[in-house]
């Protein structure tokens, strides 16, 4: 994709078509997710040999910001990120894979797992799951796993898939964990953004000691902070991104990941304050989106686990190495444009 | 599910054009350079290696602020500064993205680049764009070769974050221009060969009508330099006082009477820089000298947190460099750029002094900088722009004024 303005104009399109679609849902699920696949929006990071729009992650990046937004309850990235991984180890085209961040238990030499796939996002829906078990990825077809619904608190599906020796595709292990981080970061990007403009739409509106909150010092110095944070997401999920695209970005999105978790609560909090009681209300369009930055921050890596994989990264480079990494890992992302 | 939250329901329309208004302003588009990066920042390292062996961790720290006139001489001669100006004006005319790829090593390997770091990022950029040819000439060169150094005399008693306030004088004469005033916290007014001044030049006008901004060769009769000596007994700022200081007629920059759209204009060049989050770096650097792998967690979530912050910052900074390559003036960006990045810079000394035992009497380099940085940390956020300023404009870029 040499051609800018080609890009530009795919990426609109794209944008046109994942809003048009996110604006039809409804709620229930069987009906949602057929408006994603008839819109092939699930097979966005496939190859067109696939069946797919051969799009990478730069083009992911601006549908998962659209759904992180506008608080899509739909495992849209979920799927589009388990049918690329799935395809590129090799393994069949599932019906609705989905992934899990961890598996517990054994994966026998022949390809059978016995264990526990704990808070898988709509788990209850998958045909198949991808995950990494005794250093081979699986795609676990889930047809006799026993399901426990769960929930997280944006009251999402997180379910828990009981195995005995069911039947998996396997192939080498990839870093499917760090991958989910980059999908969460992506939608946490469009709900951080969205919560600002909603927090700024409705200081501009609201009157107090007759005038807008807006106008108060305390709330502008809040705000600016809470834009600054986001600013600071965007530019890490950007970073990311284009790391992702070259293949290589276990440190950049460990950085993205690791940022993204703490923008969060200093975000979340602000939004809350200058929305008073009415950012409480069920019928408030708040929730949606801090409840799921608040779930998002735990899964795939809270902020201990990343600033750990960080600290052995930064460590391991040493006083002497950390800025020549740092610098040559910027120089060989950037080389690509 | 419970499903159906009200936003849910927006029309595509409104969606679509949000999506799209929602590409960050941050996204990554960079600039290309001509040079290989992997040789231009051996180059840098080879440099700053040979110029400044076992350069002190105090040294490293905030090196932005160390000067040695000696240093801006040798990064002169092999063409590290006026990186990006006309050759006609002893500029060497690389791409700005290699210049940003030399500042940052410069500051990661905690150069000495005091001296001229005003006159590459301010005076010289101000003066190509603004300057008369009388201006360009007598100074570029110079500044170039790292042998004239700059300093900036916006800053009055009266008038600190509300620069409007400027009350020094310059008056028409039918020879030029006469000066009368004082400024103040005029960092290396003492060292500065030249210095760009704004100055009431309508007696009659209020606030940011009616100031200009004059060129002023620092060795003018009528020009007295006093030291402040910082907090650290250190002596960077300056009081510059002007009496009856005759200036030619070519002195004033730009347009009379336009001096704050000048002053306005170097904002992004003066905020946006890697010297607004690596003022702090050496100490980083330190603690990883002096931790292991076998440090307390929470030793090492400080380490990784500090990583997560650093690539982020600099991946805004870069961002906002190539930007500003592309001509465009990405003020509000800048200002975020600062504001995290002093905050970033401030709270390290602090959570290192919180985790680590430091015996701040130490002679040890991790000591020495954490307490140099305790001591001086506090100014980043009021150099170049105070904290409350630069969110008072991001509100501002949000809408809420």
């Amino acid at each position: 994709m040499s051609d800018r303005t080609t890009t530009s104009e795919l990426h609109a399109m794209l944008a046109e078509t994942t809003a048009q679609v996110i604006a039809r849902t409804r709620g229930d699920f069987a009906s949602d997710w057929a408006l994603i696949t008839e819109a092939g929006l699930d097979r966005l990071m496939l190859t067109e040999a696939e069946g797919g729009f051969g799009g990478g992650w730069p083009e992911a990046a601006l549908v998962l910001r659209l759904a992180g937004a506008s608080a899509l309850a739909l495992p849209l990235g979920e799927v589009m990120l388990a049918r690329r991984l799935a395809a590129q180890a090799g393994f069949d085209d599932a019906r609705l894979p989905l992934i899990g961040a961890s598996a517990a238990g054994r994966l026998s030499a022949d390809g059978l797992f016995t264990g526990t796939l704990p808070s898988v996002p709509w788990g209850r829906h998958a045909s198949h799951v991808l995950a990494v078990c005794d250093g081979r990825l699986m795609q676990l077809d889930c047809a006799s796993a026993r399901i426990v619904w769960g929930e997280n608190p944006a009251g999402e599906p997180r379910d828990t898939l009981h195995c005995d020796r069911a039947p998996a595709e396997t192939a080498p292990a990839i870093a499917l964990f760090a991958n989910g981080a980059l999908l969460r970061v992506l939608q946490a990007v469009g709900a951080l953004t969205a919560a600002r403009d909603l927090s700024v739409s409705y200081v501009n509106t609201r009157q107090q000691f007759g005038r807008a909150l807006a106008n108060f010092q305390a709330v502008q110095q809040l705000l600016s902070q809470f834009a600054v944070e986001v600013a600071a997401v965007e530019a890490a999920a950007s970073g990311a991104v284009a790391a992702a695209a070259l293949g290589d970005a276990g440190f950049e999105i460990a950085a993205a990941k690791l940022r993204t978790n703490l923008a969060i609560g200093l975000c979340t909090a602000a939004a809350h304050q200058v929305h008073g009681a009415i950012g409480f209300t069920a019928d408030y369009a708040l929730h949606p989106l801090t409840r799921r930055l608040w779930s998002w921050r735990s899964e795939f890596g809270h902020d201990g686990h990343w600033a750990d994989q960080l600290a052995s990264w930064s460590l391991s480079h040493g006083a002497e190495g950390f800025w020549p990494v740092l610098a040559a890992r910027g120089d060989s992302v950037a080389a690509q444009y | 599910m419970q499903d159906g939250y009200p936003h849910r329901r927006l029309q595509a329309r409104w969606l679509f054009f949000y999506g799209l208004s929602i590409m960050s302003i941050f996204a990554s588009a960079p600039e290309p350079m001509s040079a290989d990066p992997v040789t231009l920042r051996a180059q840098v390292r080879a440099l700053v290696a040979q110029a400044c062996p076992d350069n002190d961790a105090v040294r490293r720290a905030n090196c932005w602020a160390v000067a040695d006139a000696g240093f801006s001489r040798a990064l002169g001669q092999v063409g590290f500064i006026g990186m990006i100006w006309p050759k006609a004006y002893g500029g060497h005319e690389r791409p700005p993205m290699e210049r940003y790829l030399v500042l940052e090593e410069l500051l990661s390997a905690g150069a000495p680049v005091g001296a001229h770091w005003i006159a590459d990022r301010q005076t010289g950029p101000l003066l190509l764009k603004h300057g008369n040819e009388n201006q360009k000439q007598r100074w570029l060169p110079a500044i170039a070769r790292g042998e004239a150094f700059a300093c900036i005399g916006m800053s009055e008693p009266g008038a600190g974050s509300d620069l409007a306030s400027v009350r020094t004088r310059g008056t028409r004469t039918p020879e030029g221009w006469r000066i009368n005033g004082q400024k103040l916290w005029t960092s290396g007014a003492h060292h500065a060969h030249l210095m760009i001044a704004l100055v009431r030049t309508d007696p009659d006008s209020q606030r940011n009508a009616g100031l200009s901004q004059m060129l002023i060769d620092m060795r003018t009769p009528g020009i007295t330099v006093r030291p402040v000596i910082d907090l650290v007994g250190q002596h960077d700022f300056n009081e510059v006082f002007f009496d009856d200081v005759l200036l030619p007629p070519d002195a004033l920059i730009g347009r009379e009477g336009g001096g704050w759209q000048l002053v306005t204009a170097e904002l992004s060049l003066e905020r946006s820089g890697p010297e607004r989050y690596l003022s702090s770096f050496a100490l980083f650097v330190e603690m990883l000298r002096a931790t292991g792998v076998d440090a307390p967690t929470e030793v090492r979530a400080l380490i990784g947190r500090t990583a997560a912050e650093l690539w982020t910052l600099r991946q805004m900074s870069w961002t906002v460099a190539a930007k500003l390559a592309r001509g465009e003036d990405p003020a509000l960006e800048a200002a975020i750029v600062k504001d995290l990045g002093n905050s970033f810079e401030q709270a390290l000394p602090v959570a290192v002094q919180a985790l680590l035992a430091v015996d701040l009497a130490s002679a040890a380099p991790l000591a020495r900088v954490l307490g140099r940085l305790l001591q001086v940390s506090p100014s980043f956020s009021l150099r170049g722009g105070t904290r409350e300023i630069l969110r008072g404009i991001i509100a501002r870029g949000l809408g809420l004024r």
